[in-house]
């Protein structure tokens, strides 16, 4: 949600794919880390995004070659998950209105119920509480995208759209828990597929 | 010659005594078996081992008997009982056994069965069937059992009804008509209290059996529930407010807000073209996005919108042109003031059995304050996926102001506080109720015209 919004108004976070999150989840904290301000580093920093702005899920395809070169043998939507919970500013609204930032701060709390999910999948009774929780963070998060809509100056019909590709990824969401509570498959990749924004 | 009579035994002849006591005991051997060649057969199923797994279509759509002993409920039992204290439930019992609250021996006079279901436990006499009690899922707080020597105990822990129940308080120092929210005799603390179901079972088997299979009711009670609760946030959540609402305070305003989505778009919905799209079931969890996009840049709410066009897809398909005429004339006379109650039972009978659960697809047009009574409705009919019993547990999510809507503007976009956008909504509050009394007569007509086109269709080659 948080990069959807963006878009209008941070030119950092171009890709809005859901494949693109390999990019600002696992490759940001990288080049952040580095903290290198070599024109190299920067150099290829600028080629990630570049790249996955033109071909969206590159860089998760690179990743996980690497991985399978490597024979890491970790369950990528898993981490995936677990690492979305951090916070990235690539990701994050840099205005300073206050319903701005509270969009913000939903959308992390969000994210950090989701990256549970793994660890709480196999027992029954605390996935069911983080599927409450879930809800109640979507709807905080739906709630505040409305108040933001509720003033003239950000009635955007794309912003909207993109609310409503939100909202139906939510319905998959839950259509697929309800297969899974059924079959009781654990498909990781599966369940997050819904919910890479 | 006494001694002769004494000692000769004249056949045929049968002491009284013997007779009287013999007769006694045969009779009532007899008695035995002729209840026990009497009694009916269980409605009972095939577990799978070893961990007594049931289809749960059975727990949702059909029920499963077993036959247990029921010693008696107790009442007033404070509701912070540990269910899993071995000592803490056996001394209730015992208490209850020396005071007689609970029966002492076991005997066939305690057979009873209960009737498992994903809605209820029922529990009546093995004899003649007389209910002895009912408890909604929703009521067990937990299960446990505890093997007392050779008495294999499954004891349930559920609310306490307010009106009392048929056993007396096991706790001398509450009141018998203690309730959840009244006060303990002995100083003013408030006490939760809850009553135990006591069973007993014949064997270990039979015990693990039973708790295995009412845990899987709460799996599945619970599951749905949670499920449903996440629906329910998305779909609240969808609506794209057009302006403030000062309606949303207090009621579950996700009704309001579909009002106001649909109040831009009601004219572009294609009812007419949506016949071409591929139909859907009411219970489909996915909606069909909107055929046509609307003509105007107003908000129109996607769950709210593709629910409503599902819902007409879907009438067209299941009713004939004149039940969808009805089915508008009885939505008409609903928005004019006929009751809740009377709208349910009409369109139960405009549906009948086999496609009652078209009103499942009604539950998003229900407005708040007939809600629960539609649910119950639902329940009782026996559409699954009721709601009414597996809410309470949760709760309704209920859409409260949240601090961003206290902040937002009013109608005008000006910030401001709750004050400054009260008095311009005082306004609003009655156009609104216009605009929404307009949706639907929009949507009854829509409705009808639905019902005439099929009418032509029908005629013209």
């Amino acid at each position: 949600m948080n990069v959807m919004l963006m878009e209008n108004m941070n030119s950092s976070a171009d890709s809005t794919s859901p494949a693109s999150m390999a990019l600002y989840t696992v490759m940001y904290p990288v080049f952040n880390q580095k903290d290198d301000t070599s024109s190299a580093a920067q150099t290829l920093k600028a080629a990630f995004i570049k790249a996955e702005k033109h071909s969206p899920g590159l860089t998760q395809q690179i990743l996980l070659k690497i991985m399978q070169k490597e024979n890491i043998q970790v369950n990528y939507h898993e981490c995936l998950l677990r690492m979305a919970s951090e916070e990235f500013e690539a990701l994050m609204i840099d205005r300073k209105e206050p319903e701005f930032q509270s969009l913000n701060k939903k959308a992390h709390a969000l994210k950090r119920v989701l990256s549970t999910i793994p660890d709480e999948i196999l027992d029954k009774v605390r996935f069911l509480q983080t599927i409450k929780d879930i809800a109640g963070a979507i709807k905080e998060l739906l709630d505040t995208v409305n108040a933001i809509f509720k003033m003239p100056q950000y009635q955007n019909k794309r912003a909207m759209e993109q609310k409503k590709e939100f909202v139906k990824c939510s319905k998959n969401f839950s259509d697929t828990l309800k297969v899974y509570f059924k079959d009781g498959k654990y498909d990781m990749a599966f369940l997050l597929r819904h919910f890479f924004y | 010659m006494d001694d002769d009579v004494k000692k000769v035994k004249k056949p045929g002849l049968v002491s009284p005594f013997k007779r009287v006591f013999l007769k006694g005991e045969k009779g009532r051997d007899k008695k035995a078996q002729e209840k026990a060649t009497e009694r009916r057969a269980l409605h009972t199923f095939s577990l799978s081992q070893p961990d007594h797994r049931i289809d749960p279509d059975i727990l949702l759509n059909d029920y499963i008997e077993k036959e247990v002993k029921y010693l008696g409920q107790l009442t007033s039992v404070p509701g912070y009982l540990n269910p899993s204290s071995r000592t803490e439930v056996l001394q209730l019992i015992d208490n209850a056994r020396r005071s007689h609250q609970l029966a002492g021996q076991l005997t066939s006079e305690q057979d009873a069965v209960v009737s498992l279901s994903a809605y209820n436990i029922k529990l009546v006499w093995r004899d003649g069937e007389d209910i002895i009690l009912r408890v909604p899922i929703h009521d067990i707080a937990a299960v446990s059992y505890i093997r007392d020597d050779s008495l294999h105990l499954v004891v349930l822990k559920t609310a306490q009804e307010s009106g009392g129940s048929p056993c007396p308080s096991s706790c001398p120092d509450l009141n018998k008509s203690q309730t959840l929210s009244s006060l303990s005799e002995s100083g003013g603390v408030l006490v939760e209290v809850c009553c135990l179901l006591v069973l007993a079972v014949d064997n270990k088997a039979a015990a693990e059996e039973l708790c295995l299979l009412l845990s899987q009711v709460f799996q599945i009670v619970y599951t749905e529930s949670t499920i449903d609760f996440l629906d329910r946030a998305i779909f609240d959540g969808a609506t794209t407010p057009i302006r403030h609402l000062s309606l949303c305070s207090d009621d579950s305003s996700s009704k309001v807000d579909i009002k106001e989505a649909f109040e831009a778009d009601i004219n572009t919905f294609p009812f007419q073209d949506s016949v071409e799209a591929e139909g859907n079931s009411p219970l489909a969890s996915t909606p069909t996005s909107p055929q046509t996009k609307p003509a105007s840049e107003g908000e129109l709410s996607t769950t709210a919108a593709e629910l409503l066009q599902d819902y007409m897809t879907t009438l067209r398909t299941k009713l004939s042109s004149q039940e969808i005429q009805q089915f508008a004339t009885l939505l008409r006379e609903y928005r004019n003031g006929a009751s809740i109650h009377e709208f349910c039972i009409n369109l139960r009978q405009l549906y009948g059995d086999s496609r009652k659960f078209l009103l499942l697809g009604l539950r998003a047009f229900i407005p708040e304050k007939d809600s629960q009574h539609f649910e119950n409705f639902l329940e009782t009919i026996g559409v699954k996926d009721g709601r009414g019993i597996i809410t309470d547990s949760f709760g309704r999510y209920r859409r409260t102001a949240s601090s961003a809507s206290d902040s937002t503007t009013n109608g005008n976009g000006a910030a401001g506080g709750s004050e400054d956008s009260a008095a311009s909504d005082e306004g609003q509050e009655t156009s609104e109720g216009d605009e929404w009394d307009r949706m639907i007569t929009d949507i009854s007509n829509d409705i009808e015209a639905l019902g005439c086109s099929m009418d032509q269709e029908a005629v013209t080659p």
